[in-house]
C-alpha cells in the first residue's frame, strides 16, 4: 500500500490491492479512509468514487471502474435508538453482527440479515439483500424508513416512501450508484423467544420447492442440496420455527469475536475438489438428510456464515462464484429436471447448492419476485467446463424465465444481466437519473454497463 | 468518588485518538464533554455514545484556530455536569508544507490550534480540575524529540507542551493535581493512511485504553507505545552529521 496523493482538502489515498470476496476480480484501487464527515465530502466533484464497507460482497461491487473507493469503516455508529418502537438511526458503515447484538440486548432485532455478520447497512441497502425467508419478511427495504444520501456536490438528502420517494426505491439494489449512503434509520422487530429447527429432508429440487411453500410464514426457511449428478438436489428443508418453550440464553448474540471475518485467506491448495466435495456432501447428508427437530439458537440463525471460515478458505486462490436464480413457480419442476439433465451431461463440481423461497415483487434490478431461488456455489468458475456449465445454467435459467442476483454472481456479463433481468434498460435508466455525471462507479458497473 | 459522578473533557474528538478516548471513557461511564470543529462528526459521536452507554454527552463545535478564548467556552459547556475529572488534550493539527515554507498567517493558525489552545484550555480549566484533584492529559508527538525540516511549526509547538507540563508538574504536587504527559508515535489515522512509515503505527484504541487507563494514578511522562522511548533516544544520540542527512 502506497500514498499517492493528498491535498490540502485532508484527504489522503492509498493504492491498495483490493479483491473480490469471491476472488474473481482484484484491482489496484485508490483507497480513501475518511474518519470525518468533511473528509467524506472532500473528494474534488468531478473524481468518481463508490462507497465500501465490509468488501463482504462476492462481487466487486465496492472498488474498481477507476473510482476512487472509500471506505465508511469509522462511520459505523449507532445514532439514535427508541426502545418502544424499534426505531433505530445508524451510519453506513455498522455492520450487521454489530447492529443484531446492539438490537438483541435490548429486545429487538433485524428481521432481514444476510448470513455474513460483517456485512455493513449501507451494503445491505446498496444490495437489497435478503434474509433467512425473503417469503415472509421481504428483502431489506422491508426494513428501512429512511437513508441520507451524500452525492458530489449535493447536499445530503434523506430519501423515504414520502419523501425523495423515487430516489429511495432506486436505492435499493442501486449498488451504491445513487450516491453515497450515511445513513439509515431502520425498523426493528421483535425476535422468537424461542425457536426449533425442524428437518424436512427432499429427495429433488421439485420436491424442495412444495415443501418450501407448504412452509410460507416460518422466520427461517431455506433448504440445502447436493450437487453431485448422482444425488442432484437431495437435501434437507431446514424450518425454523418459533417455539413456545422460552429460553433467554437463546437470544444472546455470540461476540463479534465469533464473526466470520470480512477477508478469508485461501487455503493454498483447493479443498472443494471432487474428493472434498464427496466426502462434504456425504457427511452433511448423513447429518442432516433425516426428519427430526432439534432447539435452534436465534444467534445460529442469524449467524449461519460464522462457522464457514473452512467451507470459503477451501476455494482456494481460483475462488469460487455463485449463480443466483429466482425460478417463478410455474416453471421450478421443469427447471429443476432440465438442470439436474445438464449436471449429469457437463458433470460440473457444486460445492453447494441453496433453496429459498421468495414472494414478493421485483423493482429495478432487486433479487425479489415470486418464485424458488437457488444458489449454486462452483469452485475455479473460470476453468473451461466449470464456466461452460455456468453459461449453460443461464441459458437454462433464462430460458425458465429466471431473474439473475446481479450482486452475487461475477460470471454474468452485461449481454446475460439484461437477458436475466426483466426491465433491465428502464432499471438501467432509473439508477443513471440519480448518479450525474456517472460520478459513482465500480467494477460491476463496468461489468454489466449499468 | 466514582466514574459515574465524573466528567471529563476530550479536546479534538472528531477522530482518530480524540474518538477513541471518548469511547473508552464512555465505557467507564464518564459524563463528557466533546470539543472539535466540526458539529456533524460530535453529533455523531455524542448520539453513539449517549444511545450505548446511557452517559451525559455535552458537544460543542470549536475552530481552534480561529477561537480567541477556547477556555472559556469549554468552561461554560460544564454547567450542571458532575466534578471535572480529567481534561484530555489530543489535539494536533499539521500540514504537509511545514517545512520552512509557511506564510505568518499559516504559522498562526498551526500555534493557535497546537499551542494557544491547550494553554489557554488548561488556563481556564485549572480551578475546576484542581478542586476536584483531576487530571490533564497532554498528549505530545515524537516529533518534537529533535527538530527536523519537516513538521517545523508543529513540532515547535509540541515541544513547548513539554515544558507546559514541566511547569504544571513544578506548581502542583500529585496530590493537588495529575499531569500526563504522553509522547506519541505513528497512529493509524486519516494522516498516515498510506504514508510510508519508518516505524508500526498504534491504533488510536490501543493508545486510548491505556490514557484512561492511568487516568488520577499521579503525574508522569511517558512514550506510546512505550518502545518510542527507545527510538527517541536514539534519534537524541545520532551525530549531527548523520542525523543531517535523515529526511523522515
Amino acid at each position: 500500500m502506497t500514498k499517492s496523493a493528498s491535498g490540502a482538502r485532508g484527504f489522503a489515498l492509498a493504492d491498495t490491492d483490493i479483491a473480490s470476496f469471491d476472488r474473481q476480480f482484484s484491482a489496484r484501487c485508490r483507497l480513501q479512509r475518511p474518519d470525518r464527515y468533511r473528509l467524506l465530502a472532500a473528494l474534488p466533484r468531478d473524481v468518481p468514487r463508490i462507497a465500501r464497507g465490509s468488501g463482504v460482497s462476492y462481487v466487486a461491487a465496492s472498488f474498481g471502474g477507476d473510482a476512487v473507493c472509500q471506505a465508511l469503516d469509522a462511520f459505523d455508529r449507532v445514532l439514535a435508538f427508541d426502545t418502544e418502537s424499534g426505531r433505530m438511526r445508524v451510519e453506513a458503515g455498522a455492520r450487521v453482527g454489530d447492529v443484531q447484538r446492539f438490537a438483541l440486548a435490548r429486545g429487538w432485532y433485524l428481521p432481514v440479515a444476510p448470513g455474513h455478520p460483517k456485512a455493513t447497512i449501507g451494503g445491505c441497502i446498496a444490495a437489497d439483500v435478503h434474509g433467512k425467508n425473503p417469503a415472509r419478511d421481504g428483502t431489506f427495504r422491508a426494513v428501512v424508513e429512511d437513508i441520507e444520501l451524500w452525492s458530489p456536490g449535493r447536499e445530503a438528502l434523506v430519501a423515504s416512501a414520502a419523501q425523495n420517494a423515487e430516489l429511495f426505491a432506486t436505492t435499493f439494489a442501486g449498488f451504491g450508484l445513487t450516491g453515497t449512503i450515511a445513513k439509515a434509520t431502520l425498523k426493528l422487530a421483535r425476535p422468537p423467544a424461542a425457536m426449533v429447527l425442524r428437518r424436512m429432508p427432499v429427495a429433488n429440487l421439485a420436491e424442495a420447492a412444495r415443501v418450501l411453500r407448504e412452509a410460507t410464514n416460518a422466520p427461517v426457511l431455506y433448504g440445502w442440496h447436493d450437487g453431485r449428478p448422482k444425488h442432484f438436489g437431495r437435501g434437507v428443508i431446514r424450518v425454523g420455527l418459533v417455539s413456545d418453550v422460552a429460553d433467554a440464553r437463546e437470544l444472546r448474540a455470540p461476540s463479534a469475536t465469533h464473526d466470520l471475518p470480512a477477508s478469508i485467506a485461501p487455503y493454498p491448495f483447493a479443498l472443494w475438489n471432487r474428493a472434498g466435495i464427496a466426502a462434504a456432501n456425504t457427511w452433511l447428508g448423513a447429518r442432516w438428510c433425516r426428519p427430526g427437530q432439534a432447539p435452534l439458537a436465534l444467534a445460529d440463525a442469524l449467524f449461519p456464515l460464522n462457522d464457514a471460515r473452512t467451507y470459503f478458505a477451501g476455494f482456494g486462490k481460483a475462488g469460487m462464484a455463485e449463480a443466483q436464480w429466482l425460478i417463478p413457480h410455474a416453471r421450478i419442476e421443469d427447471f429443476s429436471g432440465a438442470l439436474a439433465e445438464l449436471v449429469a451431461r457437463d458433470k460440473p463440481r457444486i460445492a453447494l447448492i441453496a433453496s429459498k423461497l421468495f414472494a414478493g415483487a421485483a423493482d429495478g434490478f432487486s433479487f425479489d419476485g415470486a418464485g424458488i431461488a437457488l444458489a449454486i456455489q462452483v469452485p475455479a468458475p473460470t476453468q473451461k467446463s466449470q464456466r461452460a456449465f455456468l453459461e449453460a445454467l443461464a441459458t437454462l435459467s433464462i430460458a425458465h424465465g429466471g431473474r439473475a442476483n446481479l450482486i452475487k454472481d461475477s460470471t454474468l456479463d452485461a449481454a446475460t444481466a439484461r437477458s436475466a433481468i426483466a426491465g433491465f434498460d428502464a432499471a438501467r435508466a432509473r439508477l443513471a437519473a440519480h448518479n450525474e455525471g456517472g460520478l459513482h462507479a465500480s467494477e460491476l458497473a463496468r461489468r454489466l454497463a449499468l | 468518588m466514582n466514574d459515574t459522578a465524573r466528567t471529563a473533557i476530550v479536546v479534538g474528538a472528531s477522530s482518530g485518538l480524540g474518538r477513541a478516548l471518548a469511547e473508552a471513557l464512555a465505557r467507564k461511564h464518564y459524563a463528557l464533554v466533546l470539543i472539535a470543529s466540526d458539529i456533524r462528526d460530535l453529533d455523531a459521536l455524542a448520539s453513539n455514545l449517549n444511545v450505548e452507554h446511557g452517559i451525559a454527552v455535552r458537544a460543542l463545535a470549536l475552530d481552534l484556530a480561529r477561537e480567541p478564548d477556547p477556555g472559556a467556552r469549554i468552561a461554560g459547556a460544564l454547567s450542571g455536569l458532575p466534578p471535572l475529572a480529567a481534561l484530555l488534550l489530543p489535539i494536533g493539527f499539521s500540514r504537509e508544507d511545514d517545512d520552512l515554507s509557511l506564510d505568518a498567517a499559516a504559522i498562526g493558525q498551526l500555534l493557535a490550534t497546537n499551542l494557544h489552545a491547550p494553554l489557554a484550555i488548561v488556563h481556564a480549566l485549572l480551578p475546576a480540575l484542581l478542586e476536584a484533584h483531576g487530571t490533564i492529559v497532554l498528549v505530545g508527538s515524537v516529533s518534537a524529540v529533535r527538530g527536523r525540516r519537516r513538521n517545523v511549526v508543529y513540532a515547535g509547538a509540541k515541544r513547548a507542551l513539554v515544558s507546559l507540563y514541566e511547569s504544571l508538574r513544578q506548581r502542583f504536587h500529585p496530590a493537588e493535581l495529575n499531569v500526563q504527559l504522553y509522547q506519541l508515535g505513528f497512529m493509524e489515522t486519516n494522516l498516515t493512511h498510506g504514508a510510508k512509515l519508518p516505524l508500526p503505527v498504534a491504533k488510536p484504541a490501543d493508545v486510548a485504553r491505556t490514557i484512561v487507563r492511568r487516568l488520577g494514578r499521579g503525574s508522569s511522562s511517558r512514550y506510546l507505545p512505550a518502545w518510542w522511548a527507545l527510538v527517541a533516544i536514539i534519534v537524541r544520540c545520532l551525530p549531527w552529521a548523520i542525523y543531517r542527512r535523515m529526511k523522515d
